[in-house]
């Protein structure tokens, strides 16, 4: 059986296509989706004497056509931000009222994953691929309900999902972080969670963790350390561990065949962790190239026959 | 039709991009980080004083300064180029990265046809095959290199494998020689220890001086950069407090003062008497030196002098090749201000660097006497390189803060400013084995090296596999380096190798946006086509050209003139390519494809 699992891709168009195509593509049995799907940004596309006006990475744009609007926020969909046209009016009133810009980040972000769950049930209806999509803690629970949905996709959080003699769990939550963001528990509970999660496998040692955090100190978590004003400290260089003990006590406690994770987008790596193959293929999607690992798993031993991180 | 600026043309005073609160999203970082860590690698002490502003005496038409100015115009194309890779491709973070996804198809062909067939040229004629069999192997290395550049991915590990990982392990030597001249052997000298300093100046001394290395910048991986940079910023501090005194210093006292105050401590410290007109003397009877011109002399033949400074560039880029030593990740939102920061750090640390050169080399000239200055160092580095058997006047290198120091007729001002400039190593040193480790991650990572490669240790995260992965290498090259003159004298070619792997970069950079249009152009630099174009073809020709010096000039130590060095090099890249191509035989019986690795999948 071959898993192909990418994670990460925080909106970008082109790189959830990618991962629909990725099936077929690299003969893969199974997707997986390891969370954090939905953007962190709108781009303003202002109505300007007819035309329109847009600033992306901060170089101005003029967009004198439709076709010329139309590829920028092509442009802007792949980057995985979110384009949102607007009147200067508008703008204007977003800029004054914080409420307005929270409701259309809501509103695109489930707009944008109700679009790609009807991609999915497009392109692998018809096929014998199975797709598993597991939203994380950038993700707000109201996707969750989207993605169950889809006719060809199975949503991951919380739930034991069957695969070919392997038992697959997954979770988005994680340790806290310094964004508080939607799906975030302390050490204690978070272990709690994966308890009950492991609780539903039958056989532990064919388990398939899904678990966004990496585990702490495995070199999966190695995150660019940042000062008291979120800045980088030392431009960057300066590395430090930011995974969850709790994932890391329960990959060494359960030896899990597998242990896919993300989360954090500088930590590529695989690792064993006792009997158990950890990877995180790590995140470049605003560059529009998916990182992945391929995992082929032998159904009779029940073990990780091969792996490979790759750049699609 | 649509048209760009580099300012937001819509509503100025509104915002351009909306952010939610999510996993990752910083308030950017400081310029002056970049700075730090551009400055500390282009470093004035450990690498400029110790070898680049020390040889002109091998040049002697060449200016100075303009050989500084030069130099520091050529890298600063080179910080260009890799802003620019950066700022398109910012995770990758490295050469390996870069060149492995920009040198596929036709370009990691010609690449790979180029290093291929110059490397077996040179060997046949290294090992004295002559010229008929060297043209052959030349065209069996064009088809071995082009075939292996055909494989994704080879060009880059074998590119980068060389320069971030086999040629440190020559560094290491290196680094253990400058900080026995630099440190060990001006203390002991200071402190009367006469014992130490014939131990520290023996090849045993040289080996154990080197270990203390390995062990340091083992030590500093371990500790994390998230500590040595705290380290390194109280070094950059500390190092121009340091710099400015001896400036002080050098300012204040005249050439007759440094005169005596030179005799006064070397008759102390050694019993030579008259040490400064003695060593001047004997440079001129045993390395045939017959002086350089005067700093600022600029000629009046402007092609000639230009000529002379243009042959010092390979020596001077011993020194200032690496302002883009820590080239990384710079986050997810990010825009061309970015660029801009990513460029100024380098720059940065180029120019200020070169600055403090210029002071320097104009204040040895007023001070130390460039007659002298020039004197001492050819008197010492033709007898530590091997160049010569004669022993030199003193026997201790002139380190310039130990001869300013002397100015100071007081032991313990003179201790503690060799003390003091010791921070300019502490604060350089610690990123030697850091990079190596990330760079054999990434091959580990991509399967070409045991998986075992990137693990790290329980308790503290260690690298402990791969620090051995470069840590064994590095010991049994400086017993070679400590035991061998011969093999000191290829110290260049630490330099080399490295110019071949950012050689390899600026290839990727020159044709990135063109080879790759969709990825540049979704950089915050895609309307800088043309300027990271032909700025990256700038410092291609530079680098192309300076490699062909190092490797056709006898002058540099290395090259055609120097089997060994040619066999040394030759091993490199043979081990880098044997590596490669074993891993994919080897991954391949394990039904692993590594050309997926870089596969792309089709988006619609």
């Amino acid at each position: 059986m071959r898993i192909f699992f990418a994670t990460d891709i925080h909106g970008s168009e082109v790189c959830w296509r990618k991962f629909l195509n990725a099936g077929a593509f690299h003969k893969a049995d199974v997707l997986i989706m390891g969370g954090d799907m939905t953007g962190k940004a709108m781009v303003p596309i202002v109505e300007s004497n007819g035309g329109w006006e847009v600033t992306l990475q901060e170089q101005g744009h003029v967009l004198a056509t439709d076709d010329e609007l139309l590829a920028m926020e092509k442009r802007i969909r792949d980057r995985g931000y979110y384009p949102i046209r607007l009147t200067r009016d508008e703008l204007a009133a977003w800029s004054a009222d914080q409420a307005l810009v929270d409701a259309r980040f809501k509103d695109e972000m489930l707009r944008s994953v109700e679009a790609w769950m009807a991609l999915a049930d497009e392109r692998l209806g018809g096929t014998s691929i199975r797709c598993v999509v597991s939203p994380a803690n950038d993700d707000m629970f109201e996707i969750d309900p989207i993605i169950d949905r889809a006719q060809h996709v199975q949503l991951g959080e919380a739930n034991t999902i069957p695969l070919d003699g392997f038992t697959l769990v997954s979770t988005g939550w994680a340790n806290p972080t310094p964004w508080n963001t939607f799906r975030e528990l302390p050490e204690d509970e978070l272990r709690t969670r994966i308890d009950a999660l492991v609780a539903t496998v039958p056989d532990r040692s064919r388990a398939i963790f899904n678990f966004h955090a990496p585990p702490y100190a495995s070199n999966l978590d190695a995150a660019p350390q940042l000062d008291a004003d979120m800045k980088y400290v030392a431009g960057g260089q300066a590395l430090v561990p930011v995974g969850s003990k709790a994932v890391r006590e329960s990959i060494l406690e359960y030896g899990p065949a597998l242990s896919l994770h993300g989360h954090i987008h500088e930590g590529k790596g695989a690792v064993k962790l006792g009997r158990t193959l950890a990877v995180n293929p790590g995140s470049s999607y605003e560059d529009g190239v998916l990182q992945a690992a391929i995992v082929d798993l032998d159904t009779k031993k029940g073990e990780v026959k091969r792996y490979l991180l790759i750049n699609g | 039709m649509e048209t760009t600026s580099s300012e937001a043309s819509a509503a100025p005073a509104a915002p351009t991009l909306f952010l939610r609160n999510a996993t990752g999203l910083v308030k950017g970082w400081s310029g002056f980080d970049a700075f730090v860590y551009s400055f500390m690698a282009v470093n004035l002490v450990t690498l400029g004083m110790f070898y680049s502003l020390a040889v002109f005496a091998y040049v002697p038409d060449a200016s100075p300064v303009l050989s500084i100015l030069i130099a520091a115009v050529a890298v600063t194309f080179l910080a260009i180029a890799y802003a620019g890779l950066i700022a398109v491709m910012p995770r990758a973070g490295g050469d390996y990265v870069w060149q492995t996804r920009v040198l596929d198809g036709l370009p990691g062909i010609v690449v790979g046809a180029i290093v291929g067939a110059v490397g077996f040229y040179l060997v046949s004629n290294a090992l004295g095959l002559g010229d008929a069999v060297g043209l052959g192997a030349g065209a069996v290395g064009l088809v071995v290199g082009g075939l292996l550049g055909r494989l994704r991915g080879g060009v880059g590990f074998v590119l980068a494998a060389t320069g971030w990982w086999f040629i440190l392990a020559m560094w290491a030597p290196i680094y253990g020689a400058i900080l026995k001249l630099e440190f060990f052997q001006p203390l002991a000298a200071l402190v009367g220890w006469s014992e130490g300093v014939t131990f520290f100046g023996s090849d045993n001394g040289t080996l154990v001086v080197s270990i203390i290395v390995i062990a340091l910048t083992a030590g500093l991986v371990a500790l994390g950069m998230a500590g040595y940079a705290r380290i390194q910023r109280i070094c950059l501090y500390l190092g121009l407090i340091g710099f400015a005194i001896m400036a002080v210093l050098m300012l204040v006292f005249s050439q007759a003062d440094f005169q005596a105050a030179f005799d006064r401590a070397n008759q102390s410290l050694f019993g030579v008497a008259g040490a400064y007109q003695k060593t001047i003397d004997d440079a001129a009877v045993n390395d045939a030196f017959t002086g350089s011109v005067d700093p600022l002399a600029m000629g009046t033949d402007v092609v000639a002098t230009l000529g002379a400074a243009v042959v010092m560039l390979p020596f001077m880029l011993f020194w200032i090749l690496y302002p883009n030593w820590g080239s990384t990740l710079y986050g997810e939102v990010r825009g061309s201000g970015d660029f801009r920061k990513v460029l100024q750090g380098m720059l940065g640390g180029i120019w200020v660097t070169a600055a403090l050169a210029i002071v320097f080399v104009l204040l040895a000239a007023k001070t130390f006497g460039w007659l002298f200055f020039n004197a001492t160092n050819v008197n010492f580095i033709n007898w530590f390189y091997g160049y010569t058997t004669t022993d030199p006047t003193v026997p201790i290198w002139s380190y310039p803060p130990l001869l300013a120091s002397y100015l100071i007729d007081f032991p313990l001002f003179q201790i503690a400013m060799v003390v003091l400039f010791g921070v300019w190593f502490l604060g350089w040193s610690g990123t030697l084995f850091l990079s190596s480790t990330r760079m054999i991650f990434a091959a580990a990572f991509d399967r070409i090296l045991p998986e075992r490669a990137a693990e790290v240790s329980d308790q503290r995260g260690v690298p402990v596999v791969a620090l051995l992965f470069i840590m064994v290498p590095a010991i049994v090259v400086s017993v070679l380096y400590a035991y061998s003159a011969d093999f000191r004298a290829l110290t260049l070619d630490a330099t080399l190798v490295i110019a071949v792997t950012f050689l390899g970069s600026t290839v990727a950079a020159t044709i990135l946006p063109w080879w790759k249009p969709d990825l540049f152009n979704n950089s915050p630099i895609a309307r800088l086509k043309v300027p990271i174009t032909v700025a990256s073809l700038i410092i291609t020709l530079i680098l192309a050209y300076v490699i062909y010096l190092w490797l056709s000039d006898p002058l540099y130590g290395i090259g055609v003139g120097n089997t060994n060095s040619i066999i040394f090099l030759g091993v490199l890249y043979g081990l880098a390519a044997i590596v490669y191509v074993v891993a994919r035989l080897y991954r391949r019986s394990q039904g692993v494809d590594l050309d997926a690795i870089h596969a792309e999948i089709p988006a619609d």
